[in-house]
Formats: structure tokens, sequence, C-alpha cells
């Protein structure tokens, strides 16, 4: 019987997926020239695949998958992601105010992806770490 | 982290012979919750608290026990 829950188990898998994205995209930045967008196609692919299978499991799994105490952590998860990405935004409208102009659109959108991919590891780890104490 | 909330859940399930996977199905938890409560790592709702006293056919009080000391009750 297995010691983590599905909900653990898609924590991990999404933490896995966050390592991907983020190993790519640093490979992404260092080999591809202008023109090529294999990073953007990566995560679409990522993410289709994980609901995809996260579905699939949901619909073969025959006991309870979801009660009050995971629900109880992914709020706990969602109130530390949303504290990342306000202090995030607040710091881009600092930066915003200060030098008048973010640019480029290119450096928003970084900018904005960064704060993402931290908002979500922040989550899948508190929420990680909520499970471990709690087991 | 323990709870201040108390319970005999892995005692009555022991005299009943019931798994933590058999009781976690009965009251729609999964057996990793089942686990936490009987470990004093997870507080329970009132209403799967009520399900647990309702599958053991005892009064809540006697499956829970509010203890902020943190002594185990007999």
């Amino acid at each position: 019987m297995s010691r983590l829950n599905f909900q653990e188990k898609m924590l991990w898998a999404q933490l896995l997926g966050i390592v991907v994205v983020v190993a790519f995209y640093a490979h992404f930045l260092v080999h591809s020239g202008p023109g090529h967008h294999y990073f953007h196609a990566l995560l679409l692919v990522l993410l289709f695949l994980f609901g995809g299978v996260r579905t699939l499991a949901r619909r073969r799994s025959k006991s309870v998958i979801e009660d009050e105490r995971d629900s109880s952590i992914t709020s706990m998860g969602a109130r530390w992601s949303n504290t990342i990405l306000w202090l995030g935004l607040v710091v881009i409208l600092v930066l915003y105010w200060d030098h008048g102009s973010m640019r480029s659109a290119n450096f928003l959108i970084d900018i904005l992806f960064h704060l993402l991919v931290l908002a979500g590891s922040v989550r899948i780890i508190r929420e990680l770490v909520a499970y471990r104490m709690s087991a | 982290m323990k709870s201040p909330i108390r319970n005999t859940i892995r005692e009555l399930r022991a005299t009943r012979s019931m798994t933590q996977q058999e009781l976690a199905e009965l009251i729609s938890v999964t057996r990793q919750t089942v686990n936490a409560i009987e470990g004093d790592k997870y507080s329970p709702s009132l209403e799967v608290a009520f399900r647990v006293a309702r599958v053991f056919d005892v009064p809540l009080e006697q499956v829970f026990q509010y203890d902020p000391t943190g002594a185990r009750v007999k």
C-alpha cells in the first residue's frame, strides 16, 4: 500500500514538471537562436500531459482520492502562492514607477514567468511539507 | 505538530479487526487521513468525527477527547 496519497503523487509530478521546465528554459536561453520556440511547445505539452494523466487517474481510482485534509492543505499552499504573486506584482509596479518603463514586453514576460515559477514552486513545496508534517 | 484532539480510533479499530483502509472507505476520506487522525497529527471536521463515531456505534466523546496539555487520555 502506498505511503503517498493521490494528491501527494500529483505534487511530486508537478515538482518534477517544474524542474524539467526550468532546466529546459535554461537550455533554451543558452542554446536556442532567435525564432526557436520549443520552450513554449514544451510548456503546453507538459500542461496537457499532466492534466490528462490527472483526469485519467481520478476516473480510474475506486477509493476516495481527495478529502477535507487535502482541501485544507491545498488552501494553505494557495495562500503562500498568492502572497508570493502579490509581492511580485507590487515589486513589478514599484520597478515600473521607478524606471518609467519596463524596457520591453519581453522583460515583463520574463519577470512574470519567473514569478509564476516561483509561486508555483513555493505552493508545491509548502503542500509537500504540510503532508509530511501531518503524515 | 500534535493536535490537542486525542482519539481512540486505533483501539476501536483493533477491537473490530478493521483496517485503516476499511475505515477510510466507510467515512469517505483517504487512508492517509485516517493515519494522520490516529497519530493526532490532524484534527478532523465535526462531520468526519461524527461519521467515525457512527461507524463504531459509540458516543462522540468516547472517540475524541480535547486535551490541550498533550497527555493522552485513556
